[in-house]
């Protein structure tokens, strides 16, 4: 502690150091203002959330709770692009600041906030920097300054500690219960002073340290200065002792600055700065946190981590009254988690007993005495589950009981505010919403509604409710059936399924997104014209028309249509085009259906150009990528042949790009070859590139030939050419035939030709090769119905029958078995008998089909 | 006789430094042990400040590098009911952790059994002396001791080397042994039971690699607490292993040379990448199937060294070096080469071009790599 003395003009300030979300800070904290008996108590925090301080401190609210802190830069005052800035102040029960509030209120003590407004911090920080971090989550807490320096990575490899949090656990959060209260603030005032020495100037200028440390100093000389009852500042009266509860970090400077204005005598200075950002921009509320978002852990948390745990700690100091804290506290918590941590996980794994939990409690203790600690910590708790818990090898298969121990020793569960509590418009504009469609939200039961979005006119409204609730993360609601735009599916149904149920999580979720609008439709418009100035891809884009589409945003419509529009002109993406491809041809379908007055026929052609323009783009495309090729292939074919699409000219295109792909440069279509017979064939097209990819060739042959614009004879010219290639070439037939039959699985009957060549290939592979390709071949025929199937099988039959008559293959080792050479042929069909060996084997065959499909799927 | 040992075991390489540590230990010892579980720690992490004994300050060195909160949990977990498992990836040096944890509790560490393929019930157990067992029947005299049982009789550590290379039923004869603390001789009638004194207990280790060759039953595992060493994660730390250990290496075979920092790092990055399979300036590596440990990167350095003591000029020879890396990678798959080769290729390719100097060097020498 850092004492200023009083002197003639004003009252004595004590400044308290203290790190956030320390249950040791807190506790002394406590002991301090018993003792002292402060007249004001001054807590680190943006001013601008002075008006909460009555909920907060409120019996019926319990922690976690955050303060969101809201601004939307509507002035430009920051940059010229109006953004939305929000910050959370979160508290937990152990709270040191917390605790201050309401000893403060207990004992009728005046508190206040005196930090710079949000707004203002913002303001003095370097965009990118501090609060101004493109984050999810910033939280205003700015403990990283303590634990990362210079200074503590030395300490640290002295102590032979892992971290900074094991560091401060062993020497000031254990040891906190231990020694008196002077000595303990003045151990933790010098760490504080030594870290803010290696830290560099740079680092406190951009994040806006020194401005605001400057604005808190001045703030308590004004409430110390007896006179002071400057406008803006609440008249205390006369007071006599302040204490200043600040992060430790900010401590040392705020001594500094307070010593050379008092020793100048310059108390009533009235240099205050004006605020530069507006208030009326700038909104702040009280809203429930969670004990998950309040660990450090959880990467945008910056107090400590552990939440749970320490709540643990906190929970058993409460039942000591004596002048030392320690009652065993760290013990009782590691031993409830190590009981607690142990039963999970013998529920989801049952493989740990009694006796592993009794070994890790002997590791608790032991690591304790080694590591010189009066009571086993954080650290001890988990090196004992990872020593006694895990079983062999520590990876991510065996790591379970560590996840569950972390998992509680975050802890669960959400803070409450209570009745009082102001709510932002958002959450009232919901509610109303709520009340108009008879949602229940008393209760944190689930319901379900049915919603006929079609036929009736408000089941559209709420399904356009529902809707925006999820694009806001709320969690409020999810669908359990109706079409799904978004993944192009279920398209067919005419009604909606939801389940809604209220949680606490609902309020604090909107909260969250109450910067971007006073009611939900305004935050989703925000919400939408933020994706909207993101880079995002075509696809992405088509999509997000979707989700407008569905939450009836009729307003933003035109905007992500244009969006689209652009997009679709920028993108060079093949896949993301054909993705909104599929997503407008979709609501072009469905728009009447809607009732949308949108018109899609510009955007389908323009997408369609730029598809085919995109074409020759793919010819090398990888394995992994071909289905989405030939989807796309197949859906171009499709739209460019629709009568009403009027996109006659762009089919001609597009199957003069396929040739391009396929031969280089278009085909003289004049003269059709049909189906003459190869060798009677006058006018091949035999100049083929080699690059194109096996299966986008046979694909791209499938829709020439649909089209007619090539013959069959061209189709077994190009198959032929992968069949008589070198070893490499003729493996890659069997992607060929995966690419034919997904766009003309019709050719195989239609001559005989295919099957035949397809029987050859079967010849050219041995056994081991035909097993590499069976997933590629199994593919190919999956596109045929079970008829299809069978007439093929019966015409393989028939061509085998003649290779039966063959007196070299008959008398082979593999044909000698009498059972075998009889069901050759046709008889493979209709014959009854299936001997043990064939079943086993066809049965091992799939299971490793089905395998080596999933690989590659 | 006293007979110059060409690896002498820790105890008597460390010597001093456990006299000193046993002469000033003030902890607590459990039962047997020389030394406090403190002391036992500062053996092994090295300390900071010089212990005062006689008059003289001295320095315990740092044997074992990397996670010192391992090393904690291993004292206490030795100092408890349950063995002690090391498990991890070949060279990650658990062999010289259990020698050190070993010489510093019960300063042996030579009471070892070494488990292999055919290591049968009775090296772990006991055996018989048969010229005595035939003239004076089944006797102590007769009974010729294993590790094992020397460890329950002495009341000290067992090392037990590799223990997943032996077959699950011979491990298996261990679970009696570590829950109950006693070996039963019946042959001995009455006086078989031959009960653990205070201070015994197993030190295993066993090789990620061999996972699944002889995995261990659930029952040992339970009597056991596992504890993974982990390859070392940082580059410097790395170099700073090599080149202690060629140290130590160089100066049990007399040989005067000094070790070359600036290949001990280069060496270091190498093995780093090649076993992160991510270079420090971004490139994507195929990864080695070959071990690429830091104990492999220590062999092929000092492999190096003595090619150049004795045919160089006394000076470390980047060829050699990546001769030397070949014979190291290339041993178990064909393939692995062709992964250096890309290595070569890309990485010290750039760093040749944008750092020069040895790197240069380094990449100049990749005619060696077929």
């Amino acid at each position: 502690m850092e004492t200023i003395l009083r002197s003639a003009e004003m009252a004595e300030i004590m400044l308290v150091p203290v790190r956030h979300h320390s249950p040791a800070c807190a506790l002394q904290l406590r002991k301090v203002i018993n003792q002292w008996q402060p007249s004001a108590i001054l807590v680190e925090g943006p001013e601008n959330a002075n008006h909460l301080l009555p909920v907060m401190v409120h019996a019926e609210t319990k922690a976690p709770f955050a303060i969101y802190y809201a601004y939307h830069d509507k002035t430009k005052v920051l940059s010229e692009e109006q953004e939305h800035f929000k910050c959370y102040y979160p508290f937990l029960e152990y709270s040191p600041e917390l605790t201050a509030l309401r000893e403060a209120a207990k004992g009728g003590i005046d508190a206040a906030f005196i930090d710079l407004s949000y707004g203002d911090i913002l303001a003095a920080s370097t965009a990118g920097k501090g609060l101004r971090k493109e984050e999810e989550k910033n939280t205003y807490n700015d403990d990283y300054l303590l634990s990362q320096n210079t200074y503590i990575e030395k300490l640290l490899e002295k102590t032979s500690l892992r971290s900074f949090d094991e560091f401060w656990e062993k020497f000031f959060e254990i040891k906190g219960l231990y020694e008196e209260t002077d000595v303990w603030f003045s151990h933790l005032l010098t760490y504080c002073k030594l870290a803010r020495e290696h830290t560099p100037l740079e680092i406190l200028q951009e994040e806006g340290s020194l401005a605001r440390e400057a604005h808190m100093a001045e703030h308590i000389l004004q409430y110390a200065a007896a006179q002071s009852s400057e406008k803006g500042i609440k008249d205390f009266g006369e007071l006599q002792k302040i204490l200043v509860v600040t992060g430790g970090f900010h401590t040392p400077a705020l001594a500094q600055h307070l010593r050379v204005k008092t020793g100048k005598k310059t108390v009533t200075s009235k240099t205050k700065q004006s605020s530069k950002v507006p208030a009326k921009n700038q909104s702040v509320y009280l809203m429930p946190y969670s004990m998950e978002a309040a660990d450090a852990l959880n990467g945008y948390a910056s107090g400590m981590p552990f939440a749970g745990f320490y709540q643990r700690v906190w929970d058993y100091c409460q039942e000591t009254q004596q002048p030392y804290l320690d009652n065993g506290a760290y013990q009782k918590a590691v031993l409830d988690l190590l009981v607690e941590s142990g039963k999970e996980v013998r529920r989801k794994e049952g493989n740990l007993s009694t006796y592993d939990e009794i070994c890790a409690w002997q590791m608790a203790q032991g690591l304790m005495e080694l590591r010189s600690k009066p009571q086993p910590g954080a650290y001890e708790l988990l090196d004992a589950a990872l020593s006694s818990y895990v079983k062999g090898e520590y990876n991510i298969a065996s790591d379970t009981p560590i996840r569950i121990l972390r998992q509680l020793m975050t802890g669960e569960g959400m803070g409450t505010l209570c009745a009082q509590a102001d709510v932002p418009p958002i959450l009232q504009d919901f509610e109303a919403q709520c009340k108009t469609f008879r949602f229940k939200i008393q209760s944190t039961l689930e319901s379900e509604v049915t919603l006929s979005i079609f036929s009736e006119k408000k089941h559209r409204t709420i399904s356009s409710f529902l809707h925006r609730m999820v694009f806001l993360n709320t969690t409020f609601a999810w669908r359990v059936k109706g079409p799904n735009l978004q993944l192009k599916r279920d398209r067919n149904l005419i009604r909606e399924i939801w389940k809604y149920k209220w949680t606490t999580a609902v309020p604090a979720a909107l909260i969250d997104v109450s910067v971007y609008g006073a009611t939900i439709e305004e935050a989703v418009t925000s919400l939408v014209q933020k994706q909207l100035k993101k880079d995002i891809s075509a696809g992405e884009a088509a999509k997000l028309l979707t989700q407008v589409f569905e939450m009836n945003l009729t307003g933003q419509l035109e905007a992500v249509y244009d969006c689209v529009n652009e997009r679709i002109l920028h993108d060079t993406d093949f896949y993301s085009v054909a993705d909104a491809l599929k997503y407008l041809i979709m609501m072009d379908e469905l728009g009447t259906l809607y009732q949308t007055e949108l018109r899609f026929e510009d955007l389908l052609r323009r997408c369609v150009q730029k598809l085919i323009t995109l074409l020759p783009s793919i010819i090398g495309i990888k394995e992994e990528n071909l289905t989405a090729c030939m989807d796309a292939l197949k859906l171009l074919y499709r739209i460019t042949n629709r009568a009403n699409m009027k996109l006659a000219a762009e089919s001609e295109l597009y199957y003069e790009t396929l040739e391009t792909m396929v031969y280089g440069h278009p085909m003289d279509n004049t003269a059709l070859n049909g189906n003459v017979p190869l060798d009677k064939q006058t006018d091949l097209h035999t100049d083929m590139r080699a690059d194109l990819h096996a299966g986008l060739c046979g694909c791209i042959h499938g829709i020439l030939y649909g089209s007619g614009r090539e013959g069959a004879a061209n189709v077994e010219f190009a198959c032929r050419g992968y069949l008589t290639g070198t070893k490499e070439q003729l493996m890659q037939t069997a992607v060929f035939f995966r690419g034919l039959f997904y766009t003309a699985r019709d050719l195989i009957f239609i001559g005989g030709q295919i099957l035949e060549l397809l029987d050859t290939f079967f010849g050219q592979v041995d056994s081991t090769e035909f097993m590499e390709l069976l997933p590629q071949l199994r593919m190919a025929f999956a596109y045929f119905t079970p008829a299809e199937t069978d007439k093929i099988a019966r015409r393989a039959a028939k061509l085998h029958k003649s290779v039966q008559k063959n007196p070299q293959a008959a008398s082979s080792p593999e044909n000698s078995s009498s059972a075998w050479s009889k069901t050759v042929g046709e008889d493979i069909l209709t014959r009854n008998i299936v001997l043990p060996e064939w079943y086993t084997y066809a049965k091992a065959l799939d299971a490793y089909v089905q395998g080596q499909m999933e690989i590659e799927i | 006789m006293t007979q110059e040992a060409m690896k002498p075991p820790v105890e008597v390489k460390y010597k001093e430094e456990l006299e000193v540590l046993k002469n000033t230990d003030t902890g607590n010892r459990p039962e047997n042990w020389l030394l406090s579980p403190k002391a036992v720690r500062t053996f092994i992490i090295g300390s900071t400040q010089p212990i005062v004994y006689q008059d003289k300050g001295y320095v315990i060195q740092k044997k074992y590098f990397g996670n010192d909160a391992l090393i904690e949990r291993c004292i206490v977990t030795l100092a408890g009911n349950r063995g002690l498992m090391l498990v991890g990836e070949p060279g990650t040096a658990k062999t010289m952790l259990s020698e050190l944890l070993s010489a510093a509790i019960s300063g042996v560490s030579t009471n070892t059994i070494q488990g292999t393929a055919g290591t049968t019930e009775d090296m772990i157990k006991y055996s018989w002396n048969y010229a005595l067992l035939l003239a004076k029947g089944p006797s102590r005299q007769a009974l010729v001791p294993s590790p094992l049982y020397v460890g329950m009789e002495k009341g000290i550590l067992t090392r037990f080397e590799e223990i997943t290379r032996t077959p699950a039923e011979i491990q298996d004869s261990l679970i009696s042994v570590l829950s109950d603390k006693v070996l039963n001789v019946p042959e001995l009638g009455d006086d078989g039971f031959l009960f653990a004194r205070p201070g015994f207990n197993v030190i295993g280790t066993a090789n990620t690699r061999d996972k699944g060759v002889n995995e261990m039953s659930s029952a040992l595992k339970r009597r056991f607490n596992f504890e993974t060493v982990m390859p070392v994660r940082e580059v410097a730390l790395e170099k700073q292993i090599i080149l202690n250990e060629v140290g130590k290496l160089a100066a049990e075979s007399h040989i005067n040379m000094e070790a070359d920092e600036d290949v001990a790092e280069l060496l270091a990055a190498t093995y780093h990448e090649l076993r992160e399979g991510i270079s420090s300036y971004g490139h994507r590596i195929d990864k080695p199937a070959a071990v690429m440990s830091t104990a492999e990167a220590v062999s092929v350095y000092y492999q190096t060294m003595l090619t150049g003591y004795y045919y160089g000029e006394r000076r470390m020879n980047v060829g050699c070096l990546v001769q030397n890396l070949v014979g190291a990678v290339s041993k178990e798959n064909k393939d692995d080469l062709e992964k250096v080769k890309g290595y070569f290729h890309t990485v010290v390719k750039d760093k040749s071009d944008k750092e020069g100097g040895l790197w240069k060097q380094y990449y100049e020498a990749r005619k060696w790599l077929k």
